[in-house]
């Protein structure tokens, strides 16, 4: 009630104001009532396992369904992932490991892999989950009917079997080696509910029964998804009782509201992590932050279709005339890394040997001039044969792209390249753009993946208007290189074929890295059990056993 | 027009908007730094003797982006009312004119676009077409002509049966002249009212499209990216959203106190005491 | 009156249909082929998605019986599925063979956003009416200025960054409001009077900051109405006939400055409808402006042109209603038409 009293001798200063405040008064009385004391808590001890409680996080855009293969956004997958099983995961160190798998079997010609399930799997709805299970899910995502991007790893599967109820085999026509990784993503759904349904239009989507931690308790289109303990769980009891996502959409609201403590964890932007957290103790008080490794860099990409970039000089040139830290100390404020091929840094798949290209505006200016680009005109813009060296970079609407862009055109303009930025959003970035071939350069993301295949990346038959070699890579020691590397299990004898692979890519510069960004995710401190540092695969890895220590429990609304 | 002078909201209106654009005409000379000058080492300082509303994300002075911003934003403010003022008089004109169906057809498109949200009009033509300036100055004008051309089209009626209208026409004059030499100058306080309120929705609209993300894009400056660019540090580096945001509002407001200030002044009724 | 109301609902049809064809022609405003629109890398996906659209749309016809089959559906208020979110339906619900019921996208939308705009109008009308009033009636002295000032202030204020420094001073710094949303968590156990409040306290921002936006229009209309009629002859006759100075003003003046409101009402709606993108964005409200900018970013054309159709129709039923209330409230009007 204290405030509610400052809240009127205030407002009532403001004449101006006063008939507005009057209003606001009135809805927002009993408002101070349901205030929540939580402010002086000391977070920072802890407190033994308890079961129990409920963790709230943010989502800036609202799944079209929660599963996984239809719906294609990150959002679905978030609160996917928390409902569904695949046969294997990744652990702490990104190895894999049986999750609905006991165990798995490779036969000696490693074209076969047989998958034991653990005994006595459920669906949260008492079910049992089999590996008929398994079978209609691999049916069903390499359906032709299907509306799924996913289907392609699972479509070399050749044969699939289910000997008996426990165990799940499948055969491909060659050894594939994406393959175990292939099984670590495949949300597997249960056959009774789904199998007379469309998959594509089923109200399952909305409404789904799975077989992981939680089961969807509440779904309030436009405002939040909240999960609850499945008490049937596969891998054991989550010690959280309820994770609720909130649907904010603006990320300025989203901060807002960690700030105000109605949201456990958000992921911060560099700014937000290295300049407003030091300079508030308040906030540092009430959250840790994390540090992961991020699961994506950034680049510049060479459409290598279109003069001059089909000339190797030019494109190194650029490489040569960026400076990756200046954008990783003045965009990430130091909080990313540079890398030189496109592996996480320090995993198995990284190539050590692999050093970006240092920053030297001499050479570029060298190379560009033994590739015929001089400024003959003198109007400061290097030109060939009348035509001044002049593009545009096409990124999308991303704040740390964007501003990336703006310190390359400022180095670019040093050595005499004119370069325009054009930031669009989306949906227009694919579809007018991408898709069509049209456009210079482009400053995008792609994944780093645990598994080093990128075939549809790289390899020259992946050019299609909508397949993911956009920029028109083609070299022939890769494609054989991506061939090879599919059908190799070995994993010495396929790091080797990776590392090879990105040492050419490096060499050949049909992209320009530029950093790995940090992931920023900062957590409330009542969630007890985050391991920190984060290991590898990030802190959400043991979500399960985090938990909540019931002093630390927002005050729960009841009806009283 | 004299009137003006003794209104002082209006003649506050006019001493806002000339300020802003001297500013903005004089940007080059008076930015004590290059706009787009990136220095990383000096991100987001606070204002201060070098920096007078303080550095950007990127080390550039918000002062030397606000002055070039402000010609971005009145740009696409003044251009966008040009357009739809000049669809505006050209309807308008035929609709009063020459009355009858046409004047029928005309204002049944003004009521169809009137019905129509006209943001959510902007905001999908804008997204298809890709955000540019242009796109954006295009697409605020031909979703605001309507009042123009109710305003002439209003005019011309009321003009058109009076002694020195049907005087010229008897004497033999062309439609063309007659609309041009004596209907327009006629109308023409309405329609410079209209006008001025005009420029100041269209500012509002164009930082709302920032706001959205299909505003003027980066690393042009415009209020409205600045100011979203501000938003999620608004109070941490809080000079990023409120000097654009005072900046807008002064802008609007002095729009605002001109347009109304000068339909008070050229209104009869109103002026009246 | 009847043959009134006859006249203006015949007037809806051509300008219903011009609606539908701007609601029509912005889908192939987009560039290229609308099927390859598709918002993400999809080569599989977008060629299946692309024929299902094409048989939709009649795509391989020619636009002009494109267009006119759309209309035929839409009359039958069948305005199809959405691409983006699952295939749910686009205006309302249905039932598929299993009972489940989906929701329509445009019937959840729809309401928040009416109540949003029905509570701010309420605002703007409980405080533009005595501000106007005070402004007339202090003409050119400094009430009016503060008064005209003030509402232009209210104008010209970039909506989202207001409400972001509200959202942090009412929100963060003080724990008074809460920041978005329109429900607490765990509100629906609550008894609904409480419930009611609970939401009551998640629209105050929205319906303070979209009120102070529409206040400048309503007051000065008001204000501008009211001086119209203080300077007609019957307002003179009446103060010369010794009436108060009160009766004057608030029996005589105000009634009839009051009428043109109605139709202003009226006139207002698209824009309080397009004016919600930014606010229910900013307060993660799950209205008819966060609908349609979601849609227009996925190029859920579906969902596109059914909010522009249905917006504007709505649009154009509450102008029917506003001149029927005027005709009905003027006696002048009622009888010139009825006659």
């Amino acid at each position: 009630m204290f405030n509610c009293k400052q809240y009127q001798s205030q407002s009532f200063k403001h004449i101006a104001y006063s008939s507005l405040a009057g209003l606001l008064i009135i809805m927002t009385l009993s408002a101070c009532d349901q205030k929540q004391s939580t402010d002086h808590i000391d977070y920072n001890p802890t407190a033994p396992i308890e079961k129990g409680g409920t963790m709230i996080d943010a989502l800036s855009g609202e799944p079209s369904g929660l599963i996984a293969m239809i719906a294609g956004e990150s959002s679905a997958s978030a609160i996917a992932s928390n409902i569904f099983n695949s046969l294997l995961k990744y652990d702490k160190n990104l190895e894999l490991t049986g999750e609905l798998a006991q165990n798995w079997e490779i036969s000696p010609d490693q074209r076969t892999i047989t998958f034991h399930l653990k005994p006595n799997l459920k669906w949260a709805d008492g079910e049992p989950l089999t590996s008929n299970d398994v079978m209609f899910t691999w049916q069903t995502v390499t359906n032709d009917n299907t509306r799924t991007p996913y289907g392609a790893d699972y479509k070399l599967v050749i044969k699939a079997e289910t000997p008996d109820k426990n165990t799940f085999r499948v055969t491909y026509a060659q050894p594939y080696a994406p393959a175990l990784d292939s099984w670590s993503g495949l949300h597997i759904l249960p056959k009774h509910l789904l199998q007379n349904q469309d998959i594509n239009t089923s109200s399952f989507a909305r409404n789904p029964v799975g077989s992981h931690y939680y089961k969807l308790d509440q779904w309030k289109s436009g405002e939040s998804i909240s999960l609850s303990r499945n008490e049937n769980a596969t891998q054991g009891q989550a010690n959280i009782d309820r994770l609720v996502s909130r649907i904010i959409p603006d990320r300025a609201a989203q901060f807002l509201e960690l700030m105000a403590d109605n949201i456990d964890s958000m992921s911060l932007n560099s700014i937000q992590y290295a300049r407003i957290f030091p300079a508030r103790p308040d906030l540092n008080e009430k959250f840790s932050l994390y540090k992961e490794l991020g699961n994506s860099y950034t680049y510049l990409g060479f459409n290598l279709k279109h003069k001059p970039f089909d000339d190797i000089r030019v494109r190194k040139a650029i490489n040569y005339a960026i400076d990756k830290q200046e954008i990783i100390d003045g965009v990430l404020l130091g909080l990313g890394l540079p890398v030189a091929s496109p592996y996480k840094p320090g995993t198995r798949w990284s190539n050590p040997k692999l050093k970006p290209y240092a920053y030297n505006p001499q050479k570029a200016i060298e190379l560009l001039k033994a590739a015929g680009f001089e400024d003959h005109d003198g109007d400061g813009i290097l030109d060939k044969d009348g035509k001044p060296l002049a593009f545009e970079i096409l990124t999308n609407q991303n704040k740390e792209r964007e501003m990336s862009a703006v310190l390359i055109q400022r180095r670019l303009k040093e050595i005499g390249i004119d370069v325009k930025i054009r930031v669009v959003e989306w949906a227009t970035f694919i579809s007018r753009f991408i898709k069509t071939g049209d456009f210079n350069v482009v400053l995008l993301g792609w994944g780093l993946g645990v598994e080093p295949d990128q075939y549809n990346i790289w390899h020259s038959s992946q050019q299609a208007p909508g397949q993911f070699n956009f920029i028109g890579y083609q070299n022939k020691k890769v494609d054989y290189l991506l061939e090879k590397g599919r059908l190799e299990l070995n994993p010495d004898k396929r790091m080797k074929i990776y590392h090879d692979f990105a040492e050419i890519l490096l060499e050949d510069s049909p992209i320009v890295y530029l950093y790995a960004g940090y992931g920023l995710p900062t957590m409330h401190k009542r969630i007890k059990g985050i391991d920190n540092p984060a290991p590898p695969a990030g802190i959400g890895h043991n979500s399960y056993e985090w938990y909540i220590p019931k002093p630390y429990r927002r005050n729960e609304m009841s009806a009283n | 027009m004299r009137n003006i002078f003794r209104n002082p909201l209006a003649v506050a209106g006019l001493c806002i908007i000339s300020a802003i654009l001297l500013m903005a005409i004089f940007a080059p000379f008076i930015a004590p730094y290059d706009p787009d000058a990136i220095h990383v080492k000096t991100i987001l300082l606070a204002p201060s003797a070098e920096h007078i509303m303080g550095t950007d994300g990127l080390g550039r002075d918000v002062w030397s982006r606000m002055l070039f911003g402000a010609r971005i934003s009145l740009l696409v403010g003044i251009v966008a009312v040009g357009i739809a003022t000049i669809i505006g008089i050209f309807l308008g004109a035929i609709a009063g004119f020459y009355r009858g169906w046409v004047d029928t057809v005309i204002m049944r498109l003004v009521d169809v676009m009137l019905s129509i949200p006209t943001f959510f009009l902007i905001l999908a033509v804008i997204a298809f077409l890709t955000p540019s300036i242009w796109n954006i100055m295009i697409v605020i004008g031909l979703t605001s002509w309507m009042g123009v051309t109710r305003l002439v089209r209003a005019e011309f009626l009321s003009l058109r049966n009076r002694e020195f209208v049907l005087a010229s026409q008897t004497l033999g004059a062309k439609d063309y002249r007659l609309i041009f030499k004596h209907l327009l100058p006629n109308s023409l306080t309405p329609i410079i009212v209209s006008s001025v309120l005009g420029v100041a929705s269209a500012v509002l609209v164009e930082s709302g499209l920032s706001f959205l993300g299909l505003g003027v894009q980066a690393p042009q400056a415009s209020w409205g990216n600045i100011l979203t660019d501000g938003k999620e540090y608004i109070e941490f580096a809080w000079w990023l959203s409120l000097f654009p945001g005072i900046a807008i509002l002064i802008t609007v407001l002095g729009y605002n106190l001109l347009g109304e200030g000068l339909r008070d002044a050229l209104d009869p009724r109103t002026s009246k005491n | 009156m009847l043959s009134y109301l006859l006249k203006r609902l015949f007037w809806m049809v051509p300008l219903l249909v011009g609606i539908s064809l701007i609601s029509f022609l912005i889908m192939h405003l987009a560039p290229g082929d609308i099927t390859s629109t598709e918002a993400g890398f999809n080569p599989k996906t977008s060629e299946e998605s692309r024929q299902k659209l094409r048989e939709m749309y009649n795509l391989d016809k020619p636009v002009v019986v494109q267009y006119g089959l759309w209309l035929k559906r839409i009359s039958k208020l069948d305005f199809g599925h959405s691409f983006a979110s699952h295939q749910k339906p686009v205006f309302w619900e249905e039932k598929d063979k299993d009972g489940n019921i989906s929701k329509g996208m445009i019937q959840e939308a729809l309401p928040i956003t009416l109540l949003i705009n029905v509570l701010s109008l309420i605002l703007i009308i409980a405080i533009a009416l005595p501000l106007g009033v005070i402004s007339a009636l202090t003409q050119n002295k400094l009430p009016d200025r503060a008064i005209t000032i003030f509402v232009f202030i209210g104008f010209a204020i970039p909506g989202f960054w207001l409400a972001l420094m509200l959202m942090y001073w009412t929100g963060v710094s003080h724990h008074w409001l809460p920041i978005s949303g329109l429900h607490s968590l765990g509100s629906d156990k609550l008894p609904w009077v409480s419930q009611v409040i609970d939401t009551l306290h998640h629209l105050t921002l929205p319906i303070l900051i979209s009120g102070l936006t529409g206040l400048a229009g309503i007051s000065l209309f008001v204000r501008n109405g009211m001086l119209d009629v203080l300077h007609q002859d019957y307002i003179t006759t009446a103060r010369a006939k010794g009436l108060p100075e009160n009766t004057v003003v608030y029996k005589h003046a105000l009634r009839n400055a009051l009428l043109p409101l109605i139709t202003i009402f009226g006139l207002s709606i698209p824009g309080l409808i397009g004016g919600s993108v930014i606010a229910e964005s900013i307060f993660a409200i799950p209205g008819m402006g966060k609908l349609f900018y979601d849609a227009v970013l996925m190029r859920d054309f579906p969902v596109i042109m059914g909010i522009l159709t249905i917006g504007s129709a709505l649009t154009l039923l509450g102008n029917l209603l506003a001149d029927l209330a005027y005709a009905w409230a003027d006696p002048r009007v009622r009888k010139g038409v009825s006659s």
